[in-house]
């Protein structure tokens, strides 16, 4: 963390790896996150990617990548993962490819995949220690699909499948205490409107071995309901409402990398996106506005609380 | 059977007006189809959606490619072939396109003798950074130029159809769509019903006798990299962001690290450089300079200003 390439904000890669021309929709903030993790990564890394909106990145003949890309299934991505570093183990045992031709393995998927139906092969896979890179970029429903509710839509939000009148009922699920729980090498909350803490964590899971894990908010004009100029300040707001804490997990310790001082009122961000304007119009929803300040008081308390106690005081 | 085509770019609205419109149809007494066709592009790429109706089963299946009324919310496209907004055209195809340009001069331009339809009340303003959602007023319209359903049951399809965005859109929704109804006037129902597809002297289209090749050959592998820059995804802009060079404090950073797309690189002397063949016009770079020396110009206006369709 100490000897990073990434000091100041000029210090970010200025020529990207990634190539133009793309499927994803104008604004994209997964896109954005994919193409700062890409530029730290560097060449020498191959994409598994479970059906979702970035795999529309790669659609034959055209692709953005300068290495392989795999399209899997929804659900098994990190058994692709599995698969691909197989491979390469194996020819590197055999002498067929040399260290320095080695591949970083990286998983891509959305959070549909990520918190729901690919968590089961994803535990597998942090359980046998598979070295790879999970990067979920979280657009928070189905995105491909029209943006359909999934275990990371957040409460209150409206969805294709749960309209305004009802909105999203659950909570969204804490994926990131999840894997942390399962001790993977590392764990860490990203979003492309903070480029520096990303590069940062990317650099930092890159020259580890083992599963690493990274979710990355992704603001999605098209799903949440927002001009696409707006995606680089909503990504912001996110961070500055505390809604989207930056944080990172190793060896049973849990650090954030940015805390919100002081917290913005959630409804700064909240009023930016369609999908919850039914909070605001046509009259303030109260109830449910205090209930997500609240959600977000009681987390930081918690860390607030935690961190004294460590402290002994 | 009718045959209906709504144009526009992925973000406008194209297909929550087929379902408006389809929806109108269907409690209107017709068998309906509505269906939207993307391409592998998003918001803000060409895309269209289509209605088919009919007082008869529809046999039909697939894209519309002999429609009644052509509907466009953006008259950008009209210029654009892979935007397909001409193909299959009869002579007496109405097409309806919002814009500010009167009808003769988009049949002059085009050379044809169709009608054309200019829809009044579509918010076609794009000076600022919105796409502007156009489904109410292009599915309000439609109903109009088609004449077969009333205004209550336009009323019913938009409230089913649009309810779910909140009480504040539904009413604004309604309101659109039936000015747009209204102000269609007399060439309410001017478009012409098409005529069934005659399955006798239908042709077997050749590619259903497709042969299977061998899995090297048609496995869709991809050898080369970054392929993807082929695709000119600078045509999806609708704004272009310019760069006030006096202004520019040359923190490339900045502008660099915010573009999704990586399409703004850094010249010798450090000023950013942006790749108009693949920037889609996202605007965050505009949003984020933090010297306004980004700002937000109508790529139809700066395309007349040079003179030149690039
Ligand atoms: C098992 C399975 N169910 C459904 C689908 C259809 N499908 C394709 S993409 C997608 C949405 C994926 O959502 P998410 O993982 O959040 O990624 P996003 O689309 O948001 O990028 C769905 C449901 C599928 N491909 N496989
Ligand atoms: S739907 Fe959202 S996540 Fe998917 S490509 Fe569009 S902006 Fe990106
Ligand atoms: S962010 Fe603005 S001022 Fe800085 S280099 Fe880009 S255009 Fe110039
Ligand atoms: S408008 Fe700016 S940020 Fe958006 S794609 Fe174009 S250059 Fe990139």
């Amino acid at each position: 963390m100490n000897d990073t390439t990434f000091n100041r904000a000029r210090d970010l890669p200025t020529a990207h790896l990634l190539g133009a021309g793309t499927a994803m929709c104008a604004g994209c903030g997964g896109l954005g996150a994919v193409r700062e993790v890409y530029d730290v990564l560097g060449e020498d890394t191959v994409f598994v990617n479970a059906a979702g909106c970035m795999t529309m990145l790669s659609v034959y003949p055209f692709t953005p990548f300068r290495g392989s890309w795999l399209y899997t299934a929804m659900a098994s991505a990190p058994a692709g993962a599995q698969g691909v570093r197989d491979a390469l183990d194996i020819r590197l045992a055999k002498g067929e490819i040399s260290k320095d031709e080695d591949l970083q393995v990286v998983v891509l998927t959305g959070d549909g995949s990520a918190y729901g139906m690919g968590l089961s092969a994803t535990s597998a896979a942090i359980d046998r220690g598979l070295d790879f890179i999970y990067l979920c970029y979280d657009n928070e429903g189905y995105g491909n699909t029209g943006q359909q509710t999934s275990a990371g839509s957040p409460h209150g939000a409206r969805t294709a499948t749960d309209p305004a009148s009802s909105a999203v009922a659950g909570y969204k699920k804490d994926l990131f205490s999840i894997w942390a729980a399962n001790k993977p090498t590392y764990v860490a909350t990203v979003v492309a409107s903070e480029p520096l803490d990303l590069a940062r964590k990317i650099e930092e899971a890159r020259a580890l071995e083992g599963p690493r894990m990274i979710i990355a908010l992704a603001p999605c004009p098209t799903g949440w309901g927002f001009e696409p100029s707006q995606s680089a300040e909503i990504g912001r707001l996110a961070v500055k409402t505390g809604i989207w804490p930056l944080k990172k997990w190793q060896n049973g310790k849990l650090v954030h990398t940015r805390v919100p001082h002081p917290r913005l009122p959630v409804e700064d961000y909240l009023k930016t996106q369609r999908r919850f304007a039914h909070l605001f119009e046509p009259r303030r929803d109260e109830v449910q506005l205090a209930e997500i300040q609240a959600s977000v008081d009681d987390y930081w308390r918690e860390i607030e609380e935690a961190k004294s106690s460590s402290r002994g005081d | 059977m009718y045959r209906i085509r709504f144009h526009g770019r992925g973000g406008q609205g194209m297909k929550t007006a087929s379902r408006i419109l389809g929806t109108a149809l269907f409690r209107g007494g017709f068998q309906v189809q509505d269906a939207p066709r993307y391409g592998a592009e998003r918001r803000g790429a060409p895309m269209f959606a289509f209605v088919r109706a009919a007082r008869e089963p529809i046999l039909e299946r697939g894209i519309i490619t002999n429609p009644d009324l052509v509907l466009v919310a953006d008259d950008s496209l009209v210029g654009i072939p892979a935007a397909g907004v001409m193909a299959g055209l009869r002579t007496d195809t109405v097409l309806a396109i919002a814009s500010d340009t009167d009808a003769d001069t988009w049949r002059h331009r085009l050379h044809i003798n169709n009608p054309v339809v200019i829809l009044p009340g579509i918010d076609t303003d794009d000076d600022d950074t919105h796409i502007p959602d156009t489904s109410a007023q292009c599915a309000g319209a439609a109903a109009a130029l088609i004449g077969k359903v009333s205004r209550v049951v336009l009323t019913e399809a938009v409230t089913e159809e649009t309810s779910g965005f909140g009480a504040l859109a539904l009413e604004a929704n309604l309101e659109t769509a039936l000015a747009a109804f209204d102000a269609i006037g007399l060439q309410t129902g001017s478009v012409v019903e098409g005529a069934a597809y005659d399955v006798a002297s239908s042709v077997r289209p050749d590619w259903v006798d497709l042969s299977a090749e061998a899995s090297a050959v048609a496995a869709p592998n991809i050898y080369a990299a970054l392929t993807s820059v082929q695709v000119r995804t600078g045509l999806w802009r609708t704004l272009r962001p310019l760069l006030e060079r006096d202004k520019c404090k040359r923190c490339h950073w900045v502008c660099g690290s915010y573009c999704p797309d990586g399409v703004i690189a850094v010249d010798d002397a450090g000023y950013p450089e942006i790749d108009y063949e693949h920037c889609k016009g996202c605007m965050i770079c505009v949003a984020q300079c933090p010297a306004h020396a980004l700002v937000a110009v109508a790529e139809e206006e700066y395309r007349t200003a040079k003179g030149d369709g690039a």
